[in-house]
C-alpha cells in the first residue's frame, strides 16, 4: 500500500496536477454561463508550450534562465513531502512540514531573482506584490501547519494526517480554526481570487501571472506545470490535514479524491462570487488568517493543559 | 442671426465672432463669463497663415471664436484659462504648425519623438520610478501607452501618449463632397459611428442650410439612443471585468450581445454603419419593424434590470468602486470633462438638453446619480440610471413608424457646428465648405478626446492595480482620439 501510495504522490503530482487547475476553470465557466474549456485544457497548453524552444530576453543572465528550472525542483521535491492516505514511502527527505514551507519559499525566491534579472516592470510588480503577500502569507502557512501538529505532537506530515483522521479532530475548536487558517492559504498559494486572478489579461494588475509573462516555450511550461502542481500540494494538504477521512488505506484514499473535488468546486464558486479585492487589503485578510490560526493554537495549547 | 430659426424644425443655433490675436485670451475669457464652456478649439488653413477658432457651448447656442494668424505668428495661449484646451492646443501645433505664446511648454501630443522626457512631465523627488503600459497590451486592447510615475503602488502621475493609429481622416476627407464627408466622420470610431456620423450630418447640414425634417430626426434619434444603450451594456460589463467580477461582466456582455442583434435586426448592421445620411433618410421603420424592436427592447429591458438588481447586491464587486479615481465637480470645470464622468460628479451637463436638431423633449434632463462623488461607483450608477432612460426614450420614438426622411432648405451658416451627446460624452463636429461646396476643413473632437486628459488627472493618487477599473469607469475610445 506504500508503494500505491508513492505511485499517487509521484504520478499524481507530475500528471494529475494540471487536471486540477482544469477542472477549477472548467467549473468556473460552467458557473459563469459559459461553455468554457475542458478540464484537460492545460495538459494540451503544457503539450504546445513544450514543443516550443524558450526565449531570452537580453540582457539576462543564468538567473533568468535557471529560475524555471529551480521552482519546478523545489515544486518537485515538496511534492514527495505530502503523504497519500496518510502514508508516505522513505525517499529519505523526510516529511517536514516545515521543509516544506522552505521549498515554497525557494521558488518564489528564484522567480523574484529572475524578475530582477529581466527589469521587466510587470514582472517586478509581480514579484514585489508576491513578496509582499508572502510576509503575511509564509507565517499564516506555518501557524496552519502548526494547529494541524499539535494534536500529533510532531510536524512530520505524515503523523500528522494520521491524527487529522477519524472523528476527534472535530469535536476541537482548533482543528476548525486551522481549517478556516489553511483555505486561506490554499487561496494564497493557488494564485486565486479574491486574491489574484488567474484570468486576467490587465498586466497592471498581475501577481502571480506577472513574473510569467517574460517566459515562453519549455520554461513557460515548466513554471505552468509548477503552478499546477502547487494546487496538488496545496489542495492534498488541505484534504489530509483539514478534510474529513476515516477508515484504512483505500477509503482514505476515496476520501482523498472526493476532497480534491469538494475544495476544485469550492475554488470555481468563490471565484465566481467574488471580486478581486483592493491590492492592499490582503495583507489584512492574511493577519487575519494568521489571528484565527493563532487562536486555534491557543485553545490547543488549554485544551492540553486541562 | 437665428431668430427666424427659432420654430422648428430647429437646428443648432451658431454665433461667429472674429478677434486680433491681440485680444484673444480677453475674448475667451469673455465667453467664459457669458457662461461659455470650452468645447475645443481647431486651426485651419488660410491664404496667409492660419485661423484658429474656439468653440463655446452656451446652452443650445455654439459660439465660434476666432482669430486670425500670419505665417510664423503665435497665438495667444489659453491654457491656463482653459485647461480643456491643452490636448487641442498640442494638436494644432504638432499637425498644423500653429506656434502658441506664453505656454511653459507644448509637449509633443500627436507626433511621437523618440526621447520619453520630451513628452513627459518630470517628476521629481524620492524613489518615483516609471511603469511604461502599451502601446502593445495583453490583451485586445486598442493602441495606447501609458506611463505611470509611481512610488510603491501608489500613481504620482501619468501621461497617457494615444494617436499610434492617427489616420488623418480629417485632411483626408477635405476636397470631397459633403455628403461623401460623412464616411470620413463615420469611420473614425466603432463604438460611436453613429454619433460621430450624425453630428458630422447636423454639421454639414447646417453648412449646407439644410433642416432635417421630423422624421429625420426621429431616426437619428433612434439610432443614438441605440448606439447608447449598447456602449452603456458594454461599459458595465467592462467595469465588472475591472474588478474580475466575471457574473456581472458575464451577464453585461450576454444583454450587449443582444442589444448588437437589435441592431442587426433593425439596420442589417451591428454598430449601425449607414443608418445616418446628410440630407436625411438613412434609416426607416415600418410599424412592424416598430413593433419587433419594442419587443425585443421590452425583454432586454427587464433583463437588464434584474442584472444591474443583482449587481447592486454583489457586495464584494460593490466594495471595489467607492472612492476609486475621485474627479471632483471642479476638476470637471477645469478640465472640461464631459459625458457620464461629468454627471458622474454632480455636474449637470448633457448634449441631449440642447439638441433641437435632434427629437429629445425640452423636459429632457441630464442624469443624476444617487450620490454624485464623481468616482468609479458615481460614473457606474450614472449609467444605470442613464440606461433606463435609453429604454424610455426609445419606447416613445418606436411608438410609431419613422419614415424615409428628408430635409428642407433654408439659409447655410458659414460654418456649421453640431454638438451631439456621444456615450461617452459631448462630440462637437465643425464643418466649412468651399463656394463649391467642397469641404474645405472637418474638425471632430469626440467626448472621449475631451475625457482623455480628464481621465489621466482622475488616476493621480490610486493605486497602480486599480488603474484598469478607473480606466473601465471611462472607458474611452482611442479611436475617436486617432481619428
Amino acid at each position: 500500500m506504500t508503494a500505491v501510495a508513492a505511485l499517487i504522490q509521484v504520478l499524481g503530482g507530475l500528471a494529475l496536477a494540471p487536471l486540477l487547475p482544469g477542472l477549477v476553470q472548467s467549473l468556473k465557466a460552467r458557473l459563469q454561463g459559459r461553455r468554457g474549456p475542458s478540464p484537460l485544457q492545460p495538459y494540451r497548453d503544457l503539450r504546445r508550450l513544450w514543443g516550443k524552444s524558450g526565449a531570452d530576453p537580453q540582457p539576462t543572465t543564468l538567473v533568468y534562465r535557471l529560475a524555471p528550472c529551480v521552482v519546478a525542483a523545489a515544486t518537485a521535491l515538496a511534492l514527495l513531502l505530502v503523504p497519500i492516505a496518510g502514508r508516505a514511502p522513505d525517499w529519505s527527505l523526510g516529511n517536514d512540514a516545515l521543509v516544506l514551507v522552505g521549498l515554497f519559499a525557494l521558488g518564489r525566491f528564484a522567480l523574484a531573482a529572475a524578475s530582477w534579472d529581466t527589469g521587466s516592470g510587470f514582472a517586478l510588480m509581480g514579484s514585489s506584490r508576491d513578496l509582499t503577500f508572502a510576509v503575511f502569507g509564509e507565517p499564516l502557512l506555518l501557524l496552519a501547519l502548526l494547529v494541524a501538529a499539535f494534536p500529533a505532537a510532531s510536524t512530520d506530515l505524515v503523523a500528522m494526517s494520521v491524527a487529522a483522521g477519524g472523528s476527534a479532530p472535530w469535536g476541537e475548536p482548533a482543528h476548525w480554526c486551522g481549517a478556516a487558517a489553511f483555505a486561506l492559504v490554499v487561496l494564497v498559494e493557488t494564485g486565486r481570487q479574491p486574491i489574484d486572478n488567474p484570468d486576467t489579461h490587465l498586466e497592471l494588475t498581475m501577481i502571480h501571472e506577472g513574473p510569467l509573462l517574460e517566459y515562453a516555450g519549455r520554461d513557460l511550461a515548466l513554471l505552468e506545470w509548477s503552478g499546477a502542481a502547487r494546487h496538488w500540494i496545496v489542495l492534498v494538504l488541505a484534504a489530509e490535514l483539514f478534510g474529513p477521512h476515516w477508515g484504512g488505506f483505500w477509503a482514505q484514499l476515496g476520501w482523498l479524491a472526493l476532497g480534491l473535488v469538494a475544495l476544485c468546486t469550492a475554488l470555481a464558486a468563490t471565484e465566481t462570487a467574488q471580486a478581486k479585492m483592493r491590492i492592499l487589503r490582503v495583507p489584512g485578510l492574511l493577519a487575519g488568517g494568521c489571528a484565527i490560526a493563532l487562536v486555534g493554537l491557543a485553545s490547543a495549547l488549554v485544551g492540553g493543559l486541562v | 442671426m437665428t431668430q427666424h430659426r427659432a420654430a422648428p424644425p430647429a437646428r443648432q443655433a451658431t454665433e461667429t465672432a472674429s478677434v486680433p490675436a491681440t485680444t484673444w485670451r480677453e475674448a475667451c475669457l469673455a465667453e467664459r463669463d457669458r457662461g461659455g464652456r470650452f468645447r475645443g478649439a481647431y486651426a485651419t488653413a488660410t491664404d496667409v497663415g492660419h485661423r484658429w477658432t474656439a468653440l463655446f457651448a452656451d446652452g443650445a447656442t455654439t459660439r465660434l471664436l476666432s482669430t486670425e494668424v500670419g505665417a510664423g505668428e503665435l497665438v495667444p495661449t489659453i491654457v491656463d484659462l482653459f485647461g480643456a484646451a491643452d490636448w487641442d492646443e498640442r494638436e494644432a501645433r504638432d499637425l498644423h504648425g500653429l506656434g502658441f505664446e506664453g505656454r511653459d511648454s507644448a509637449r509633443p501630443l500627436v507626433a511621437h519623438p523618440r526621447e520619453t522626457a520630451s513628452w513627459t512631465v518630470p517628476v521629481r523627488g524620492e524613489g518615483p520610478y516609471q511603469v511604461a503600459v502599451g502601446p502593445v497590451h495583453t490583451g485586445v486592447i486598442e493602441s495606447g501607452h501609458f506611463r505611470f510615475h509611481v512610488v510603491g503602488e501608489r500613481i504620482l502621475h501619468l501621461d497617457p501618449r494615444l494617436f499610434y493609429k492617427h489616420r488623418g481622416l480629417e485632411r483626408a476627407a477635405e476636397g470631397n463632397s459633403p455628403e461623401r464627408g460623412l464616411a470620413f466622420a463615420q469611420r473614425a470610431c466603432g463604438a460611436c459611428a453613429v454619433t460621430n456620423s450624425v453630428a458630422y450630418a447636423l454639421a454639414a447640414e447646417a453648412a449646407m442650410g439644410l433642416v432635417p425634417d421630423r422624421d429625420t430626426r426621429r431616426g437619428r434619434t433612434l439610432v443614438l439612443e441605440l448606439e447608447r444603450l449598447y456602449n452603456h451594456l458594454n461599459d458595465v460589463a467592462q467595469i465588472c471585468a475591472g474588478v474580475g467580477f466575471a457574473p456581472g461582466n458575464m451577464a453585461f456582455a450576454a444583454l450587449k450581445e443582444r442589444a448588437l442583434r437589435l441592431n442587426h435586426s433593425l439596420a442589417r448592421h451591428r454598430f449601425l454603419f449607414g443608418t445616418v445620411a446628410v440630407g436625411g433618410g438613412g434609416v426607416e421603420v415600418s410599424a412592424d419593424d416598430a413593433d419587433a424592436l419594442l419587443g425585443g427592447l421590452r425583454e432586454l429591458g427587464e433583463d437588464f434590470a434584474l442584472a444591474w438588481r443583482e449587481l447592486s447586491f454583489a457586495a464584494s464587486a460593490q466594495a471595489r468602486f467607492g472612492g476609486v479615481g475621485e474627479l471632483s465637480a471642479t476638476d470637471v470645470e477645469a478640465l472640461g470633462a464631459v459625458g457620464p464622468a461629468a454627471r458622474a460628479a454632480g455636474i449637470a451637463v448633457d448634449g441631449r438638453t440642447t439638441s433641437p436638431g435632434l427629437w429629445y423633449g425640452s423636459d429632457f434632463a441630464p442624469a443624476a446619480p444617487p450620490e454624485p462623488s464623481g468616482d468609479v461607483a458615481a460614473r457606474l450608477q450614472v449609467r444605470g440610471v442613464e440606461t433606463a432612460v435609453t429604454f424610455e426614450l426609445l419606447r416613445e420614438l418606436l411608438a410609431e413608424p419613422i419614415g424615409p426622411g428628408a430635409s428642407e432648405h433654408d439659409e447655410p451658416d458659414p460654418r456649421g457646428v453640431a454638438r451631439v451627446e456621444s456615450p461617452r460624452g459631448e462630440t462637437v463636429c465643425a464643418v466649412e465648405l468651399t463656394a463649391t461646396r467642397r469641404i474645405a476643413r472637418v474638425h471632430l473632437r469626440t467626448g472621449s478626446y475631451a475625457n482623455w486628459p480628464v481621465l489621466a488627472h482622475a488616476t493621480a493618487g490610486n493605486l497602480l492595480p486599480d488603474f484598469p477599473l478607473i480606466n473601465k469607469s471611462f472607458e474611452l475610445c482611442y479611436a475617436c482620439a486617432d481619428r
